[in-house]
């Protein structure tokens, strides 16, 4: 069986005092969309960055390939970096930027100009081919940036936080582009990012990392619907956690004692015992919010604080008798049939599947 | 707008009417003076080409000339390649702490008299100085350093290093350190991205170093009159004997003239070259 194609084994990274990433372990395999996702600090760059040799790792071993690559310098590894800031060579045009890395593996002038040229037009930028760097937009020097990193043909892509200077709507451009020009080339992209729509529109799977540690990995659509941990389910879109005590458990289900009641939650494998603190995670958008009660057997009484409006998706921000605070979130044509206002009590309520349980103790 | 402008006048004032005074003033002055006369050791008012015409046919002027602007150039060329490697280690390879340090100590050779420095390089360069009595321990020698072109360098030196290797280290320090990681990125070894992506990306400041070392080595008289001998003279020595030989200020003028638009030429390119942007298609 041949090894996967990037392979972090117990790697950490410490800056004197500072640990930066603490016994990573992770698995890419050829061809696959990882995002790294986190808050800053979280490590994440510092993995990308010991996966381009940048950063020589303390502990544990990287290979790419089958190969150790700790002590492998940049300049011998074939793994091409977008950077945040993109530095593009500010005293080399267009196409001499894309040609660098050929310059630097001795291929020729005219063998140079024919492939950076192709590349240029891949990207739909051929036209400015021979401009001066500064003379370009955003979403130009984006595509220069991207077409220099590609030149050489590498097997793996690394991307740090590439699209963070861009304005929305170029991003949204530039990730078609991103995952159409992946998909086509068939190799691995490994994104840094700090933008969950980014990871999550992009990646095959997300890499959530927190205080150096790999929180997660997992498809986007599994780490949305069930994290694996409380930090999880806060750093990832709008989640209610709510935690309690195991009063019962029965075929699959845990019933859990909170403040607002005991409400059924799906338990997946081995259901804690009885008696034991535990936290569960509902998402905002799976919680049903109405004036009247519907009955279901996971309901809650709570009255509305706020609205946040983000394009036509709305999250109301309700609160519990005793302070528990809830997020649903809704279409904004279902609200107008709602017509909250602050201090209406509505009913909120979920199917017992759209509740998973947090492993490990309450927090 | 009135007032801003006024505002903005006001404090610009006072270095204009300094730059007229003490600058283009003279300056013009010079230039009026090359086509003056000397009548009895006295200069009178005119206008006329005689001294154009005598000093640039003569042989010995153009010896100067070029002598001058080959040692200016020679030192400028030493300079910044001396100054390199130091101001790559300021800049790349110190802490923080030591750059500022020794950036520190690079000025201190500018709080003691040019001239004074270019003395105790009697001391050291003599027939019986301090490295003739170092190397006669070991059978060489005795060189004859003072009254040579290597001694006007070594002074042309004393006076440029330092701020060759200060402005140096700061325009390398400059350089974007993400632009040498992502050389490094893409297979280019750490040797060769101080030519790829260090020099070029750091060329402004370089070339400015190289223009102060040739401005300031062009126009030195201390280190050619003491320690080159001043035979053929340099320039600026050429222009002292000139003056005192028979009061010819308007000959001296001329020579004064052909130094000023020599390094006028030669900022004007330094500049274009420094701050040229490619040119965009």
């Amino acid at each position: 069986m041949t090894e996967s194609l990037v392979v972090l084994d117990r790697v950490v990274k410490r800056f004197g005092t500072f640990t930066a990433v603490r016994e990573a372990n992770l698995t890419i395999e050829q061809g696959e969309f990882i995002a790294i996702m986190g808050p800053s600090g979280c490590g994440k760059t510092t993995t990308l960055r010991m996966l381009a040799g940048l950063e020589e790792p303390s502990e544990g071993e990287i290979r790419i390939g089958g190969k150790r690559m700790n002590a492998v310098p940049p300049h011998e590894r074939d793994t091409p970096m977008v950077w945040q800031s993109l530095a593009l060579f500010p005293f080399l045009n267009a196409r001499e930027n894309v040609e660098f890395g050929l310059k630097m593996r001795g291929v020729d002038a005219p063998e140079r100009k024919r492939r950076a040229l192709e590349w240029l037009e891949r990207l739909e930028i051929g036209q400015f081919a021979e401009r001066n760097i500064e003379t370009l937009s955003g979403g130009q020097k984006q595509r220069v940036a991207l077409a220099r990193s590609l030149i050489t043909e590498p097997q793996l892509l690394l991307l740090d936080e590439p699209l963070s200077a861009l304005d929305a709507h170029l991003v949204i451009r530039m990730q078609s582009v991103l995952t159409r020009l992946q998909r086509e080339l068939g190799i691995t992209f490994v994104y840094v990012t700090h933008s969950q729509s980014e990871a999550f529109a992009m990646a095959d799977r997300v890499v959530i990392m927190a205080q150096g540690e790999i929180a997660q990995v997992g498809k986007p659509r599994d780490i949305y619907r069930a994290p694996a941990n409380r930090f999880v389910a806060e750093f990832v879109g709008r989640n209610n956690i709510l935690s309690g005590r195991i009063a019962g458990a029965d075929a699959g289900f845990v019933q859990v004692e909170t403040p607002v009641g005991t409400l059924t939650v799906q338990a997946d494998g081995t259901p804690p015992a009885v008696g034991t603190e535990a936290s569960f995670v509902v998402a905002a958008d799976m919680v049903h919010i109405d004036r009247a009660p519907d009955g279901a057997a996971n309901s809650v009484q709570a009255s509305l604080i706020s609205e946040e409006f983000v394009g036509s998706v709305v999250t109301l921000f309700l609160e519990a008798d005793d302070g528990t605070e809830f997020k649903v979130q809704l279409q904004e044509r279902a609200l107008a049939a709602l017509e909250p206002r602050t201090g209406d009590v509505f009913h909120l309520s979920w199917k017992a599947e759209d509740a998973h349980l947090l492993p490990g103790a309450a927090i | 707008m009135s007032r801003l402008n006024a505002y903005a006048l006001t404090w610009r004032l006072p270095i204009i009417i300094w730059q007229i005074l003490f600058f283009l003033g003279p300056l013009l002055f010079m230039i009026a003076m090359s086509f003056f006369l000397v009548k009895n050791y006295r200069m009178i008012e005119a206008f006329e080409f005689k001294n154009w015409d005598k000093m640039l046919s003569r042989g010995y002027v153009w010896d100067s000339y070029w002598l001058t602007l080959g040692m200016a150039a020679l030192s400028t060329a030493i300079a910044s390649l001396v100054a390199f490697p130091a101001a790559f280690f300021l800049a790349f390879k110190s802490s923080e702490n030591l750059r500022r340090w020794a950036i520190f100590l690079l000025i201190i050779p500018f709080f003691t008299s040019y001239l004074v420095r270019t003395f105790s390089w009697y001391v050291i360069l003599a027939e019986s100085g301090v490295i003739n009595a170092l190397i006669g321990n070991i059978g060489l020698g005795p060189y004859t350093m003072l009254n040579t072109k290597f001694g006007t360098i070594v002074g042309y030196l004393t006076l440029t290093l330092p701020l060759v290797v200060i402005l140096q280290t700061v325009s390398l320090a400059n350089v974007d350190k993400t632009l040498i990681q992502a050389a490094q990125n893409l297979g280019c070894s750490p040797w060769r991205t101080i030519r790829a992506v260090i020099i070029p990306a750091a060329k402004a400041g370089l070339i400015v170093a190289a223009l102060f070392c040739f401005i300031l080595s062009f126009g030195d008289f201390v280190a050619p009159y003491y320690l080159g001998g001043s035979k053929p003279p340099t320039l600026p020595i050429l222009i002292i004997d000139t003056t005192k030989s028979g009061q010819q200020w308007p000959r001296a003028a001329v020579v004064a003239v052909m130094m000023m638009v020599t390094l006028f030429t030669i900022a004007f390119a330094s500049i274009i070259l420094a701050y040229r942007k490619r040119a965009s298609k």
